[in-house]
């Protein structure tokens, strides 16, 4: 991985249309500026470990389990 | 052809059924090959099923059934590898997690399936929009629906509507190239 020290204001450049600007650092938050084209997709790290424990708690799911949830949802 | 699944047991699958998502869900990026099983049964649940690994099934649901307001707004970039040239070919649903206390199942609303039927393509799409909940809880939205619509097929809602691609929606306020975009925890 690529280490690199900013300051303040200072920014990264990835490519020639990616720049990601240090806006704000206020104790142990960095509050980070991201210019990029539209097309980029940026998220936060923790969306994708919260989307793949989702994923592998959706496949638990069981025949009986749906069965419990459709006699479930026929009560008034 | 013949596939083996642990819920179903052993089901005869037409090839040209069968969709392939090139990336994988996330987690599960080794399994590529899926078809979509409908078990017909009252809670309107289907299941996309792994060709791969017999086990691996996710609960889907169409989420206009439960949130006729959802719009899934996709990025031109979302659209690579899913060989869309008209939305009206795609599918939309979202993956279902059905705890022991059925009441508490959710629904991902911030990366939903998306199918290209036509080509046999799909994708699992992370949606830019911060507000959608990965665990979305909808048991009562989903009984409501039940309660008041019949299951059959013919009144299930259009679904090709509830996708938008991102430019073409009226209410564009994402930022333009060279806005600043802040993440921000």
């Amino acid at each position: 991985m690529l280490v690199l020290t900013r300051k303040l204001g200072e920014s990264i450049a990835i490519d020639d249309n990616i720049k990601i600007v240090v806006v704000q650092i206020k104790g142990k938050q960095v509050r980070l500026g991201i210019k990029a084209p539209k097309e980029t997709k940026i998220h936060r790290e923790e969306v994708y470990q919260a989307i793949q424990d989702q994923n592998t708690e959706a496949v638990q799911a069981s025949m009986s389990d749906i069965a419990r949830l459709g006699e479930e949802l026929k009560k008034k | 052809m013949k596939i083996k699944t642990t819920r179903f047991g052993e089901l005869e699958v037409n090839p040209t059924d069968i969709i392939t998502f090139s990336e994988g869900l996330l987690g599960f990026e080794h399994l590529k090959k899926y078809f979509v099983v409908d078990p017909g049964d009252s809670t309107l649940i289907l299941w996309l099923q792994s060709t791969e690994e017999e086990k691996v099934a996710f609960p889907i649901i169409e989420p206009k059934i439960f949130k006729p307001d959802y719009i899934a707004k996709l990025l031109p970039a979302d659209l690579n590898g899913l060989e869309l040239n008209s939305l009206n070919s795609a599918k939309l649903y979202s993956i279902l997690t059905i705890p022991a206390n059925v009441t508490e199942m959710s629904a991902n609303l911030k990366a939903p399936i998306v199918i290209n039927s036509a080509a046999k393509v799909g994708k699992q799409i992370v949606l830019q929009d911060s507000k959608l909940s990965v665990k979305h809880e909808m048991y009562r939205e989903l009984k409501t629906y039940i309660v008041n619509f019949s299951s059959d097929d013919a009144k299930r809602t259009n679904i090709s509507s509830s996708i938008a691609l991102e430019g073409e929606m009226k209410t564009n306020n994402r930022p333009a190239i060279n806005e600043t975009r802040n993440l921000e925890a």
